[in-house]
């Protein structure tokens, strides 16, 4: 087990240092660069920008540099110094903008995927025990309608309703008084007050694709002896499902988790900027149109670890949860 | 030797600032007892603020409400689209500079400057500050403050494009007093009153040098190695983190700053702010006329919104005190007008400085010598006007708003010329069809223009949906009418930095983009005259006159180049009369030669105002360079108690 970890923990490094090269590489194939944006900015608002300023700023900034030189600054910052480099757009070093918008990033989509589980979960054992009953019909549209909105549709909708029904408008995770407080029994209550919708949002989409999978795999184990075995031996229902054929059936579903967050990241942006959520998709929407390139090489790499990590945790679950998977391999 | 005060604004007509000055000087010694805003009675009797005529400076400046003296309190709620918008900031909070422009946009009055000369060779510029002005942490406001700015911005190394750092023309401070200083410019500037009132002049005003030399090597041996302690690479990095300078975003991230604005820091908008407020600043060195020390509003308090969806509910919920910025669009319109009652608000009209909905530049320097020599024949566009069916795109787009307007100056100008905005703005196919056969261009038998040797023609336009959604939906009308009339066209919807990047190249069509310079007909001459880097319809011509990329430059054709050469008088030019002639010299070439192609006078704009929010001026005029509604005093608006 511990020689398992460790070859994990060496794969890690080596993907993250793959992912950091690629996505600055990605970042910076764009014809331009910040100042070009800067400058089309101003001038596109009647300002005029003197050519000489914009050399000088183009390498106070060290634009200009080949590639690699770039990337070792860059690279190098960040290892030896924690140092993630400096956000040209907001004029202060990155990692002073991107803690508090992840830590929300992860909050609200945590919560997402737990509630996803939530849902699916027990959705799906029922449509697979009770296969083409009316239940199975009902959670099988509903869930692919959800999964068929759009998630932007969806939060417009719930702006809309909510301030047509009850003169609201939910935007945003907190009530101007708890924006700035410190955790309490109130704030929670006041971020759940809010947080519903963009929870609500995010989860609907993954519902479906979950129940699917999960019946799926649940309508295979049914069907096997062992199953079988444990019914005639006079084992309550419940049991013989939960204890045996869903655990077998979580499998694909565990060997995932790993994606999941990367992938809620990514698809919260529209759902962020449409609910005003202050997670980091927005501002990693912002910084790559900007070519804000330091901010979004952070941003991308954080959520590269998170994908890394991720994986390790879903590999050490299987491992735990399946047996088999331990002694792959030998 | 010395003129006083022989730039006023654009126009030549209009009172004499003197005569205003001194009245208001009068006005203000005459009030013997001064006002404050109750929230600062008791910090004064507990002696952590100074009494308020010993806060305010010898002559404060006296503000006339537009309607009526309001009464102190309340919190001015509106929404910035983002943590970068900064530009609503400076609409609302930053607009103090040495002067401003009056509410007519007509005359450059006194601000903190409350007078000033000007040489006659238009080089000296001496400005008197105000006598006792203080920062809002209550340190002095002097000379010294704007050596060190413009000081600042001479490292090479340092600083955003401004009049203090222009290679062109530059310029030295000469400190004569406290209050008393003056700008030397190596060759005779007439424009500088112009940008010092407009939104760019604030720069100058923005940096206390107690507080931000600190941070500068020149005068704190220690400043370079503080920075990179603090996380920054150079000195000039930390500067600008906690010195930035006129509305750039990050100055409103650091409280510490001082600032002499109406309203000082409260929440500061930092990169993970859901809210950026703003409160009184008991060192505000206004009144009104009856003594009250300015503002009337408490605070201002700004939600921090990425999401346009989010402020349009706010606003129709009644959240939003005053708000036109991002949510005024034609679309939302009738939106807001059907949500007055439920949301307890009023629409106000406000005039927008843009000329047109939409401005078709051909590339008059194609580098495919065939195409150039098509775009740069002025009966080609003369052909493509004629096309256009401006009353369907009005109809159809606008709601019916607005009417055919060719590139000019807007109807409020003291520079509109009718003939010139009318001129080739009637639906006629066959007046087209003329002009095109007078271009060279022949016809196929499928209808279809071609060049006159036969080789097909098809005219590629670029344009950026994500600027101006109501661009596809004219261009594909455009299109379509075009077409109609023989022309091929294909649309080219791309992003913003390709747009931009093509430029250079000159391997591009046509590029439209929207009508600058309305009402700022002199400062944003883009479209008439191939003045900078927007004059997209000319761009290795302008870059010949500005000399900035010598490599792509181009010498201009002669009515152009007569335009730079007049332009470049009327820079160096003192007297206001002699600089509106010589701008209607340039208009008048440009309506000769008639360079781009514009659609329509976009129609009237609107704001969003409580009911009970008073002294809002209507209608405003709306512009970048005269930041609406700062112009018309924020600081008089009020709350009025039912």
């Amino acid at each position: 087990m511990l020689r398992f970890i460790a070859n994990r923990l060496l794969a890690m490094v080596l993907t993250l240092w793959a992912v950091s090269f690629v996505a600055f590489a990605i970042i910076q194939l764009p014809p331009g660069d910040y100042l070009t944006t800067y400058v089309a900015t101003l001038s596109a608002n009647g300002d005029r920008v003197d050519p000489a300023t914009i050399e000088a700023l183009r390498r106070q900034y060290g634009f200009g540099e080949p590639y690699l030189v770039q990337y070792w600054k860059w690279i190098s910052g960040i290892l030896t110094r924690g140092d993630f480099g400096q956000s040209f757009e907001w004029k202060a070093p990155v990692t002073t903008l991107i803690w508090g918008r992840l830590g929300n990033s992860i909050l609200v989509e945590g919560l997402a995927v737990l509630v996803m589980w939530f849902i699916a979960l027990p959705i799906g054992i029922y449509v697979a025990v009770k296969k083409y009953s009316l239940g199975d019909y009902l959670a099988t549209v509903g869930g692919f309608i959800g999964l068929a909105i759009p998630n932007f549709l969806l939060a417009l909708l719930l702006m809309y309703l909510s301030f047509v029904w009850f003169g609201t408008t939910i935007g945003g995770l907190f009530s101007p008084e708890y924006e700035s407080a410190h955790w309490s029994i109130p704030r929670v209550m006041d971020f759940l007050s809010r947080a519903w919708a963009p929870v609500l949002v995010l989860a609907t989409a993954g519902t479906a694709e979950l129940i699917r999978i999960l019946r799926a795999n649940l309508l295979d184990e049914l069907k096997k002896p062992y199953v079988t075995t444990a019914r005639a031996k006079g084992l309550p229902e419940w049991k013989v499902i939960l204890k045996y054929p869903v655990r077998v059936a979580l499998n694909p579903l565990v060997s995932t988790i790993g994606w999941l967050l990367p992938a809620l990241v990514s698809s919260s942006v529209i759902v962020s900027v449409v609910l005003n959520l202050p997670t980091a998709g927005p501002l990693l929407l912002r910084s790559l149109t900007s070519q804000d390139m330091y901010l979004a090489g952070a941003i991308i790499m954080l959520l590269g670890v998170l994908t890394v990590i991720g994986t390790l945790i879903s590999d050490l679950l299987l491992a735990w949860i399946d047996p088999r998977i331990r002694f792959g391999g030998k | 030797m010395t003129m006083t005060h022989p730039l006023q604004g654009k126009r030549p007509a209009g009172i004499a600032i003197g005569a205003i000055t001194a009245a208001l000087m009068l006005n203000g010694s005459a009030l013997a007892q001064y006002q404050q805003a109750p929230e600062l009675d008791a910090l004064v009797s507990s002696g952590a603020l100074p009494p308020v005529a010993e806060r305010l400076p010898a002559n404060p400046l006296v503000i006339e409400p537009v309607d009526s003296v309001g009464t102190y309190g309340g919190t001015w709620r509106s929404a910035l689209r983002g943590g970068l918008d900064n530009a609503w900031i400076a609409r609302t909070v930053a607009y103090d500079g040495l002067v401003r422009y009056d509410r007519e946009w007509k005359e450059i009055i006194p601000n903190l400057a409350e007078s000033w000369e000007v040489s006659a060779d238009a080089r000296t510029y001496t400005f008197k500050l105000r006598e006792g002005l203080k920062w809002n942490n209550g340190t002095p406001f002097t000379s010294a403050d704007i050596a060190f700015a413009v000081e600042l911005f001479a490292e090479p190394s340092y600083g955003g494009g401004t009049f203090m750092k222009n290679p062109n023309n530059p310029v030295t401070v000469e400190v004569i007093d406290d209050t008393m200083f003056s700008f030397v410019f190596e060759h005779p500037n007439g424009l500088i009153m112009d940008d010092l009132a407009s939104v760019n002049g604030l720069t100058v005003v923005s940096l206390s040098k107690d507080y931000c030399s600190q941070f500068y090597p020149k005068y704190n041996p220690d400043a370079a190695a503080n920075a990179k302690a603090a996380g920054f690479e150079t000195w000039e990095l930390q500067m600008t983190d906690r010195c930035s300078w006129a509305t750039e975003t990050i100055r409103w991230a650091n409280p510490d700053l001082p600032m002499m604005n109406a309203w000082m820091i409260d929440d500061p908008l930092t990169g993970d702010a859901t809210r950026a407020s703003f409160k009184r600043n008991p060192y505000y060195w206004k009144v009104d006329t009856e003594g009250n020390q300015l503002p009337y509003i408490d605070r201002l308090d700004m939600r921090v919104s990425d999401s346009l969806e989010e402020i349009t509910l706010m606003a129709l919920n009644g959240e939003i005190d005053f708000q036109d910025r991002h949510i005024a669009t034609v679309a939302n319109q009738p939106l807001f007008f059907d949500g007055q009652e439920g949301g307890d608000y009023r629409l106000g009209a406000n005039v927008p400085s843009s000329m047109n909905t939409l401005v078709l530049q051909f590339n008059l320097n194609h580098v495919d010598e065939k195409r150039r020599e098509l775009f740069a024949n002025k009966d080609f566009r003369i052909g493509v006007s004629h096309l256009l069916d401006r009353e369907e795109i009005i109809d159809v787009v606008f709601t019916g708003q607005g009417e055919p307007f060719q590139a000019a100056p807007r109807p409020e100008s003291p520079f509109y010329d009718e003939e010139m905005a009318k001129q080739y703005t009637e639906f006629d196919p066959d007046a087209a069809a003329a002009a095109f056969e007078r271009a060279g261009l022949s016809k196929g038998g499928d209808g279809v223009y071609t060049f006159g040797d036969g080789s097909p023609l098809k005219v590629t336009i670029d344009l950026i949906s994500s600027f101006r959604s109501e661009w596809v939906d004219m261009m594909e009308l455009m299109q379509l009418q075009l077409e109609a009339g023989g022309l091929d066209i294909e649309l080219n919807n791309i992003d913003r930095t390709l747009y931009y990047d093509k430029r250079p190249l000159g391997d591009f069509d046509a590029q439209v983009w929207q009508g600058d310079g309305g009402l700022d007909v002199v400062q944003e001459p883009r479209y008439y005259m191939a003045s900078g880097g927007e004059s997209v319809w000319a761009f290795r011509w302008q870059a010949w006159y500005n000399g900035s990329t010598p490599e792509i430059a181009e010498e201009p054709a002669e009515w152009a180049a007569e335009q730079m050469k007049l332009y470049s008088q009327l820079r160096e030019e003192g007297d206001p009369a002699k600089r509106s002639e010589l701008m209607t010299q340039i208009l008048a070439l440009a309506k000769e030669n008639f360079p781009v192609i514009g659609i329509s006078l976009p129609g009237e704009g609107y704001y969003i105002a409580k009911n009970n929010m008073r002294n809002i001026a209507e209608p405003m005029l709306h512009a970048y360079l005269y930041p609406t509604p700062a112009p018309y005093d924020p600081f008089q608006w009020y709350f009025a108690q039912e």
